[in-house]
C-alpha cells in the first residue's frame, strides 16, 4: 500500500489514540492510588520488528528510552515464532526492564492474518513488591524485593498460576497488586483489539510501511533541529548529594557533543555503583538523557523511536549510570531524575532560551506509609509532592509543579481513606522560589500526624520520605541559571528534630513528620524583574517585603503598598547601595 | 383564550434562539437575534418582542418558558465574577493553586495553568478538622471565621466558597462557618463544597465550589432581572433553567447552585437530537454538532445521554484534559474537538497535513469569505470539493471566494506536500474528519459501545457536510439531519422530556447485600422522584453501577424491578461481566463485584412537536448539478444538488448528492440512500464496509461455562 502524506498523518493519530485508549483501560479498572491518580506507568504500541510506534500521552517522562529496549529484551528470551495467540510476557527485572524491582513490565503479541503484526506494552510502578520497601538503605537487589525474570504469564490464554502464587506469598498488598497486574492485561486487551481494528478498517496486513514513516520523519525532525546548533562539545560535573548511610560520593560527568545533526552524550568518568538504592540501568539514564533534548528541540513530535535515534548515550558498566546486577535500584531517580537539568546546564551558553532552571521538587518526593487499620486490615499508601517549577527565559516557575517525572499528587483525603494517618499542613512556602528575572515557583511545606488505631500491637506506623537531599548549602542546591538565584527550603522532621531521608521509621499515634520541598531556580538576574511584578508577588504572599528588598532591589512602602521608586533606582543603580 | 405555548430560549454567546411552541397543534416557530453581551436579558425580550408581532398577549398565554444560556460558562471565561474569598482548613489555603501538581503535556516544558479564581490573599485558613471517617479532630475555631469575615469585608469581596477537608463526610463544620459568615456579611454570596460537589478529592472539590462561588451574583441577578422580565411582560409561570446534565430545575434551584448551568446550551443541543434521533426511531445515537470552531459529540443511548463529572473550564489547552479549572458537577458528557468549518489547515515539521485544533473563527475567517484570512480552511477545502455551493451560503448572504481558497490550499498545502490542491483539499476534509473520528472511537469505547450501534445525528453548520464521512470511518450505518438545524438547542429545550434522576451510595460487596432492603430503597427513590413529576404519568426505569471491590470506576447496568428475587445476584453479576469484558476483553477472577450505587431514573414521555412544512405533492427535482468530490480514487463527479425546502416527505435521493438549505449543506455519497421522514429529517442509510474486529488473543483463562446460580 502507497502511503500519502494524508494517510499516514491519520494513522499516526490513530497509533496514539490506540495507546491513550489502552491507558484509559488501566485507569478504568486499576485498584490502586498509584495508578488511578498517580499515573505511574505507560502504554506502548510496537510494530512486528519491535519498534515502538507510539507512546501513551498519559505517562511519566522515564519509560521514554526505556519501553523500546524491554520489548527486544522480551524477544531476545521469546523469538517470534515461539509466540501463540493469549501469550503475555512479564518480568520486572531492573537491567531488562524499568530500572526498579518495584515496576512491572507486561507485553503481549498482536496477532492478525495468522501472523505477529506488532507488540502491546503496559509498565506500571506497583504498591509493593516484598522486600525492604522503599528505601534508599539497601545494599542490593535481594534486599528489594521479589525478582520475576522474564516468563509467560500467559500461555496461549491460560494463566500461569505459579507467577501469581510466588507474587502472592512475597507482597504485602497481594489483592491491591495482581489487581493493578490484571489492569495491565486489560491495557494490553484494549491496545491489541485497537490495532487490528485498525489493520482491517484499512485493509493493511501489517504496520511495515506505517512503521518506516513514522520513525523515519521523527528522526529527521529532530535531525534538523540538532544540525541548527552549533557543533561543539559541552563538559559539566555534578557533585551529586551524599545520600544517607552511604559515605560514597557520587560525582556526575557529562560531555555532550553536537556533530552534525547527532548528538552524543557520554557519561564516561561518572562515579562507580554504590552501596545505596540509587544506582541507575543504562535505559534508565538513557530516558532521562532523550527526554531534555526532546523537551528542548522537538516536543511537539509524538514519540516514538524515531526521537531516541539521533541521540547515542555513553555510559560505561559498573558506574552509577549504568549499574550491573545486582546493585540495588529501588531510588534510582535520585540520579536519574538530575539528568535533564544537567543536560539544561551543560548547554545553558548554546540554548538559553530551550532550558528551564532547576525544579525544587527534583529527584521526586515519595511518601510511604505502612500499617494496620484498627480492625486489622493492612495498608500500604504512597503519597508524592511536588516542589517549584524552574523559571525560563520566557516564565516565572509555577509553584510545585512536577519535573522531570510527571506524576499528580495523591489527594489529601485520598491518602486519609487509604492510611492512618492525617495531614496537618500542605502549604506554599512564602519566599522559596528562586529570585530572578523570572522567579522560580514556590516550594511547600507537608507536615502528617499519625492517628491511633486503638488496637495494641498494631499501633505505629513504619514510614519513608524520600527528598531530593538537595540543600541551599550543600554541593548541589536548586540552581537558579543566568543569573537566577537558587531555590529555597529542604528537610525533613520528626516530633520536631531533623532526621535522613529515604529511609523507614516507625511512628507511634500523635508522631508528626514535617518536609520541606524547595521552590524552583529563578531565571536571569533578580534586579532586572519589573518592580510592577516584585509588587505583585508581595501582595499575593509569594515574596514578602524584606526579601522584595534584598533580594530583587525593589523598595516597596508596606503602609500604601507601592513601589518606592526613588528607593528602588537607588539600590538597583550599578555601584548603588549593595544587596544587604 | 385556550390554546398555550411554550417557549425555548438558547442565549449563546453570538445568537440567542427561540423556539416557540403551540400546544395546540404543535406547531413551532423559530426567531434569531443577536446577543446583547453586557445584558443578555435584553435579547430575550427582543427576542418574544419580534415573536409577540403574530401572536397577541404571548407571554400571557405561555404556559412554560425553559432557558439555557452561556452566562455562567462566559462569566468564568471573562472573568468577570464575583471578587470571592476563600475559607479553608487551616494548613491548606493554597489546595486551590497547587491543584494535582501535574503536567498536562509532558514534552512542553512552556505549558501554561489558569490563574486560580482567588487569589493568595483571599485564601484564608481556619482551625478545625474533620478526618476521614467524619470524626471531629479539631472543634471549629468561630473566632478565627468572624475574623477571616472581616477580612473579606474589608477587601470588599462579594462571595465567598467555603471548603473544609472531609465535609463531603461531615459537614458541621461548614454548616457553622456558613452561618457565621451570613451574620457577618449579609450582603455576601455564600457556596458550600458538601453542598456544591459531596465528595472526595480536595481540589476538585475546592475548585467546584469556588467557580459556583464566583458564579452566583452574575447568575442570580441575571436570573432575578430575566423572571422580573417576564413577569412585567405577562408571564404568570414558572421559569425553568436547563441543567448541564439536561434536566431542568426552577430558577430558584438554578440560582442556589448556578455552576449546574455550565454546559446548559450544549445539553439542550444534545436533548434536541436525542429528541429527532427518537421521533425516527433511534434510540442509541451519536448527536454530532460542528460549527466554525469546534465539534461537539455526546452518545446516547436508550433515549439517555452520557453524563460524566469531570469536566473543566478555561481550558488553556482548549483540548487537553487537565489544562482547565475543574468543575465536578453532573454535565452530558461532550466530547469536543478542535474541528470547525474555520479550523486551520497547514504543513508540520513532519511533512504532513496538520488541522486544527486553532480556527479562523469568524473573524478573519477562511480565506473563502474575502474577510482578510488567508490561511486554507476546513470551509476553503469543502469548498473546492465541490460540497459548498458559494453562490448559497447562509442563502446567499455571504458570497464565497473560490479563487482565494485555491490560493490559500495550493500555496499552504499543495506545495508543500507535493499533493495536487485537490487532493489537498480532499486530504484537509479527510484528516478533520479521521480527527473527529479518532475520538470520538476512544469516546464511543469508553462508553462501552461500538459505533455500528449508533446513528449519527447532526447538525450545526458544517455538521451536515462532513456527518457522511465521519459516520462512514466510525462505521455508523445512519445519519439523520433534522430541521432548523440553526436552533437545535432552543428546539431541544422543549423536546426534552421532564425527567429526575436519584441514585443512593451502597458500596457493597455484591454477594453481602440484603436484596430485600435494596428493594426497599429502589422503592424509596421511586417515591422520591416520583413526587417531583407533574402529574403520575411517568417510566422508571433501574440501574445499578457495579465494579470489582477496590476499583474506582463503575459500569452501569440497566436491570428489572423487583430484585429481591433469588436469581437477581447472579443476573447482575452475569450481566456486569459481560459488559466488563466487552470493554477490557477480560475479566477479574480474585475481586469480588461490588454494588457501588443504585439509581432510579423517571421521566414522562416526551413532548410532541409538530414542524410546519409547506406541502409537496412530487418529488422535487435537482435544482442543479456540479462537480462533487467522491473519494481519493474516485476524484471528482457531477452530483446533483436539491434545495432542501422543495423535497417531498417520503422523497428518496440515492447519492452521490448534495442537499442545500440556508444554514448548512447535506452531503451523501455514492449509493447512499437518502428518504425525508414525516417531521422533514433527511434519514440517510449509508454504504459502509467494515468487518468485524476479532478478539482472538486477549489475555483470559478459559472460564468454567456453567457460570449461572441456581
Amino acid at each position: 500500500m502507497q502511503l500519502d502524506p494524508v494517510t499516514i498523518q491519520i494513522l499516526w493519530n490513530r497509533l496514539i489514540t490506540i495507546v491513550d485508549e489502552a491507558a484509559t483501560g488501566l485507569m478504568r479498572t486499576a485498584y490502586t492510588p498509584s495508578v488511578k491518580e498517580y499515573h505511574d506507568f505507560c502504554c506502548a504500541l510496537f510494530d512486528a520488528d519491535a519498534r515502538m510506534l507510539s507512546h501513551s500521552t498519559v505517562t511519566t517522562a522515564g519509560f521514554l528510552g526505556i519501553v523500546p529496549e524491554v520489548l527486544r529484551n522480551f524477544i531476545a528470551k521469546y523469538p517470534p515464532e515461539t509466540l501463540r495467540p493469549g501469550d503475555a510476557i512479564i518480568t520486572n527485572d531492573p537491567w531488562i526492564a524499568s530500572g526498579h524491582l518495584i515496576d512491572i513490565s507486561i507485553a503481549a503479541p498482536i496477532f492478525h492474518g495468522g501472523r505477529i503484526v506488532g507488540y502491546t506494552l503496559c509498565i506500571v510502578h506497583h504498591l509493593d513488591m516484598g522486600g525492604r520497601m522503599s528505601t534508599l538503605e539497601s545494599k542490593d537487589m535481594y534486599e528489594e524485593g521479589l525478582k520475576i525474570p522474564i516468563l509467560k504469564l500467559y500461555d496461549e490464554g491460560r494463566l500461569n498460576e505459579t507467577v501469581f502464587d510466588f507474587m502472592r506469598a512475597n507482597i504485602r498488598v497481594p489483592d491491591k497488586v495482581l489487581g493493578d497486574v490484571r489492569a495491565q492485561l486489560v491495557a494490553n486487551n484494549v491496545c491489541s483489539r485497537g490495532l487490528k481494528a485498525l489493520l482491517e478498517e484499512y485493509r493493511l496486513d501489517g504496520l511495515e510501511a506505517l512503521g518506516a514513516e513514522v520513525i523515519d520523519r521523527t528522526e529527521s525532525s529532530l535531525r534538523r533541529k540538532i544540525a541548527a546548533l552549533p557543533d561543539g562539545s559541552y563538559r559539566n560535573v555534578a557533585v551529586l548529594p551524599k545520600v544517607p548511610g552511604c559515605d560514597d560520593e557520587v560525582v556526575v560527568k557529562i560531555d555532550v557533543t553536537v556533530a552534525g545533526d547527532g548528538i552524543t552524550v557520554d557519561y564516561s568518568g561518572s562515579s562507580g555503583e554504590v552501596g545505596a538504592a540509587i544506582n541507575c540501568s543504562y535505559n534508565m539514564t538513557r530516558s532521562y538523557t532523550a527526554y531534555p533534548v526532546k523537551l528542548a528541540l522537538d516536543p511537539h513530535v509524538p514519540n516514538n523511536d524515531g526521537g531516541l535515534r539521533p541521540i547515542e548515550v555513553i555510559a560505561p558498566e559498573g558506574t552509577i549510570v549504568n549499574s550491573r546486577p545486582p546493585a540495588a535500584t529501588w531510588g534510582r531517580t535520585m540520579i536519574s531524575h538530575l539528568f535533564p537539568e544537567i543536560v539544561f546546564a551543560t548547554m545553558e551558553a548554546v540554548m538559553p532560551e530551550s532550558i528551564l532552571a532547576s525544579n525544587g521538587g527534583c529527584p521526586a518526593n515519595e511518601v510511604y506509609l505502612h500499617g494496620r487499620h484498627a480492625d486489622g486490615r493492612s495498608f500500604l499508601a504512597i503519597a508524592q509532592h511536588s516542589g517549584g517549577f524552574g523559571a525560563s527565559a520566557r516564565h516565572d516557575g509555577y509553584a510545585c509543579l512536577c519535573f522531570p517525572n510527571n506524576t499528580r499528587n495523591i489527594p489529601v483525603e485520598v491518602t486519609e481513606n487509604e492510611a492512618r494517618m492525617y495531614y496537618v499542613r500542605k502549604e506554599l512556602r512564602t519566599d522559596s522560589g528562586g529570585p530572578g528575572r523570572n522567579r522560580g515557583g514556590l516550594g511547600q511545606e507537608i507536615e502528617f500526624a499519625i492517628l491511633d488505631g486503638g488496637n495494641e500491637g498494631a499501633r505505629d506506623v513504619e514510614s519513608s520520605v524520600r527528598l531530593s537531599g538537595r540543600t541551599e548549602d550543600g554541593p548541589f542546591p536548586v540552581f537558579g541559571r543566568l543569573g537566577g538565584r537558587n531555590g529555597r527550603g529542604s528537610g525533613l522532621w520528626h516530633n520536631g528534630g531533623p532526621v535522613d531521608h529515604g529511609v523507614y521509621r516507625r511512628l507511634a499515634p500523635g508522631d508528626r513528620v514535617r518536609f520541606v520541598l524547595s521552590g524552583g531556580g529563578g531565571y536571569g538576574d533578580p534586579f532586572e524583574r519589573e518592580p510592577g511584578r516584585v509588587l505583585a508577588d508581595v501582595g499575593q504572599g509569594y515574596v514578602s517585603i524584606e526579601s522584595a528588598e534584598e533580594e530583587y532591589g525593589v523598595v516597596i512602602d508596606p503602609a500604601t503598598m507601592t513601589v518606592d521608586a526613588d528607593a528602588t533606582r537607588r539600590l538597583r543603580a550599578p555601584g548603588g547601595p549593595p544587596a544587604k | 383564550m385556550t390554546d398555550s405555548y411554550r417557549l425555548g430560549i438558547d442565549i449563546g454567546g453570538t445568537f440567542s434562539d427561540f423556539a416557540l411552541v403551540d400546544d395546540a397543534d404543535g406547531a413551532i416557530r423559530v426567531e434569531k437575534v443577536l446577543t446583547s453581551a453586557h445584558a443578555p436579558e435584553e435579547s430575550v425580550m427582543r427576542g418574544i418582542g419580534d415573536l409577540s408581532g403574530a401572536i397577541p398577549d404571548l407571554l400571557g398565554r405561555t404556559s412554560g418558558v425553559i432557558h439555557a444560556t452561556t452566562l455562567v460558562t462566559n462569566t468564568i471565561l471573562e472573568r468577570k465574577g464575583a471578587k470571592t474569598g476563600l475559607l479553608t482548613t487551616e494548613g491548606f489555603r493554597d489546595i486551590l493553586e497547587l491543584a494535582r501538581e501535574v503536567r498536562y503535556d509532558i514534552y512542553d516544558m512552556f505549558i501554561r495553568l489558569p490563574e486560580p479564581l482567588v487569589p493568595r490573599r483571599l485564601r484564608l485558613g481556619v482551625p478545625e478538622r474533620v478526618l476521614a471517617d467524619g470524626a471531629v479532630l479539631l472543634p471549629l475555631d468561630e473566632a478565627a471565621v468572624r475574623q477571616a469575615a472581616a477580612v473579606f469585608r474589608e477587601e470588599g469581596v462579594g462571595a465567598v466558597a467555603v471548603s473544609f477537608l472531609h465535609s463531603y463526610r461531615n459537614s458541621v463544620h461548614e454548616r457553622r462557618a456558613a452561618e457565621i459568615l451570613r451574620e457577618e456579611l449579609p450582603a455576601v454570596t455564600v457556596s458550600l463544597s458538601h453542598e456544591v460537589h459531596p465528595e472526595p478529592k480536595e481540589y476538585e472539590r475546592t475548585s467546584t465550589t469556588v467557580l459556583d462561588a464566583y458564579v452566583k451574583g452574575v447568575a442570580e441577578g441575571y436570573l432575578e432581572r430575566l423572571a422580573e422580565g417576564l413577569a412585567g411582560r405577562g408571564y404568570r409561570e414558572r421559569l425553568f433553567v436547563m441543567l448541564s446534565n439536561g434536566g431542568t430545575a426552577t430558577v430558584e434551584t438554578a440560582k442556589r447552585v448556578p455552576v449546574q448551568i455550565v454546559e446548559s446550551g450544549p445539553a439542550a443541543g444534545v436533548e434536541a437530537a436525542a429528541y429527532f434521533g427518537r421521533l425516527a426511531g433511534i434510540d442509541s445515537l451519536l448527536s454530532f454538532d460542528m460549527g466554525g470552531t469546534t465539534a461537539k459529540l455526546c452518545i446516547v443511548e436508550n433515549g439517555r445521554a452520557a453524563r460524566t463529572r469531570s469536566y473543566e473550564v478555561d481550558r488553556q489547552h482548549r483540548f487537553k484534559a487537565g489544562s482547565g479549572l475543574p468543575a465536578a458537577v453532573p454535565v452530558y458528557d461532550l466530547l469536543e474537538i478542535g474541528a470547525g468549518g474555520g479550523s486551520i489547515a497547514r504543513v508540520d515539521d513532519l511533512g504532513l497535513i496538520r488541522v486544527g485544533p486553532d480556527s479562523a473563527g469568524s473573524a478573519p475567517g477562511p480565506a473563502c469569505y474575502g474577510l482578510g484570512g488567508a490561511a486554507p480552511t476546513v470551509t476553503d477545502a469543502d469548498l473546492l470539493l465541490g460540497y459548498l455551493n458559494p453562490g448559497y451560503f447562509l442563502g446567499g448572504r455571504m458570497a464565497l471566494d473560490r479563487a482565494a481558497a485555491e490560493q490559500a490550499v495550493g500555496k499552504h498545502l499543495a506545495e508543500a506536500t507535493g499533493l495536487t490542491t485537490l487532493e489537498a483539499a480532499a486530504g484537509v476534509h479527510e484528516i478533520v474528519n479521521e480527527n473527529m473520528a479518532a475520538a470520538a472511537r476512544i469516546y464511543v469505547a469508553e462508553k462501552g459501545k461500538a459505533p455500528s450501534e449508533l446513528s449519527l445525528v447532526a447538525f450545526g453548520g458544517a455538521g451536515p457536510v462532513h456527518a457522511a464521512g465521519l459516520a462512514r470511518k466510525l462505521g455508523c450505518p445512519r445519519l439523520v439531519v433534522p430541521p432548523h438545524s440553526g436552533v437545535m438547542s432552543s428546539l431541544g429545550l422543549l423536546a426534552a422530556p421532564v425527567a429526575f434522576e436519584r441514585s443512593r451510595a451502597v458500596r457493597q460487596i455484591l454477594e453481602a447485600v440484603d436484596l430485600a432492603a435494596l428493594e426497599a430503597g429502589f422503592r424509596a427513590l421511586e417515591a422520591e422522584a416520583g413526587e417531583l413529576m407533574p402529574d403520575g404519568a411517568a417510566i422508571v426505569r433501574r440501574s445499578v453501577d457495579l465494579r470489582y471491590s477496590g476499583q474506582d470506576y463503575p459500569l452501569e447496568v440497566e436491570v428489572a424491578a423487583p430484585c429481591d428475587t433469588p436469581m437477581t445476584k447472579g443476573d447482575w453479576e452475569a450481566r456486569f461481566e459481560a459488559l466488563y469484558r466487552s470493554h477490557y476483553g477480560k475479566v477479574d477472577d480474585d475481586n469480588p463485584v461490588e454494588l457501588a450505587s443504585i439509581r432510579v431514573h423517571v421521566s414522562q414521555p416526551p413532548p410532541a412537536l409538530a414542524l410546519a412544512r409547506p406541502p409537496a405533492t412530487a418529488d422535487a427535482p435537482p435544482k442543479a448539478w456540479r462537480d462533487i468530490h467522491i473519494s481519493p480514487g474516485a476524484g471528482m463527479e457531477r452530483a446533483p444538488v436539491y434545495e432542501r425546502a422543495e423535497l417531498r416527505i417520503g422523497q428518496e435521493i440515492v447519492g452521490p448528492a448534495v442537499i442545500e438549505e440556508p444554514e448548512s449543506t447535506t452531503v451523501i455519497g455514492p449509493g447512499d440512500r437518502l428518504r425525508v421522514d414525516p417531521l422533514g429529517c433527511l434519514a440517510v442509510d449509508l454504504v459502509i464496509h467494515r468487518p468485524a474486529a476479532s478478539d482472538d488473543d486477549a489475555n483470559e483463562t478459559p472460564r468454567p461455562a456453567a457460570l449461572g446460580r441456581p
